[in-house]
């Protein structure tokens, strides 16, 4: 098994153990699981050379902002509209 | 040494961590410390797995959606049902699981050590990956690491400590 598919069959598993805890879960922790999901396959994107610059910043604003569904859902609905218009943004210019 | 009321206010849950092994004799202190827990009629219903193997951690981290960064060890805490049945109530195992993790937290932090509880992990894929038997249940992950981080008390909830009836006076210990 090479690095790559290692680190997607990890990714794999983050996502189906993902899927079997949001049934007994926090509402909010689906959306957070999806941002956190993203977060990692940019991660093995970057690892093997295949994250472009707007990939990279957007997965360190997510580091930074996705612990914040511990905080206030407000603040967690703020952070993840913000992506979303970085994304729309992105996609405008593509 | 810490007082004790130190160490409880001083720990806080670690989710990120440095690259750096934990000396094996700080991990055995650790689960010293989660033996010594008190448990229904002293039926010690726990069993503990700790795991340093980063492969077999990065395998843990791949089923547990809770767990973040690499820690430098895990401790899987688990119910041993075999036991916990024979209270009658093995439910009563919960309570002693989970006051053995929280000695786990407090040792670790008095070594200087961070840790994070991890209920958000699939316990089937964690049977699997430490063969663990079906009566074996495992309840937490506790992540364990040298700080990478040092995030700020979080308030205590006020309203929660009455002194002699519900409702009574209290409210001076959130201050």
């Amino acid at each position: 098994m090479s690095d790559l598919e290692r680190d997607l069959f990890e990714l794999f598993c983050f996502m189906i153990s993902s899927a079997r805890g949001l049934m007994d879960e926090p509402k909010a922790y689906g959306p957070f699981r999806i941002i956190d999901a993203m977060s990692r396959l940019i991660s093995i994107l970057e690892k093997h050379n295949l994250a472009d610059e707007f990939l990279v910043k957007e997965r360190e604003k997510i580091e930074e902002g996705k612990y914040s569904v511990m905080d206030s859902e407000e603040i967690f609905k703020e952070f993840l509209d913000s992506l979303v218009v970085d994304f729309a943004k992105e996609l405008k210019g593509r | 040494m810490s007082s004790i009321l130190e160490i409880i206010k001083g720990r806080r849950s670690i989710r990120r961590f440095q690259k750096r092994e934990i000396e094996d004799e700080k991990v055995r202190q650790i689960l010293e410390a989660a033996i010594w827990a008190p448990s229904a009629g002293n039926l010690q219903p726990w069993v503990f797995v700790a795991v340093k193997d980063p492969k077999t951690i990065e395998k843990i981290k791949a089923v547990s959606p809770g767990m973040f960064d690499m820690p430098s060890a895990i401790v899987a805490v688990c119910r041993d049902m075999k036991i916990a049945e024979k209270t009658g109530n093995p439910l009563l195992s919960i309570f002693d699981v989970a006051m053995a993790t929280q000695n786990i937290l407090l040792m670790a932090y008095d070594l200087g050590i961070g840790s994070c509880p991890v209920r958000s992990f699939n316990q089937k894929a964690i049977q699997v990956l430490l063969d663990l038997p079906d009566h074996v249940l495992p309840e937490l992950l506790v992540t364990l690491g040298y700080p990478a981080e040092k995030p700020s008390p979080r308030e205590r909830r006020a309203g929660t400590v009455f002194f002699e009836r519900y409702g009574g006076y209290g409210g001076e210990l959130h201050e």
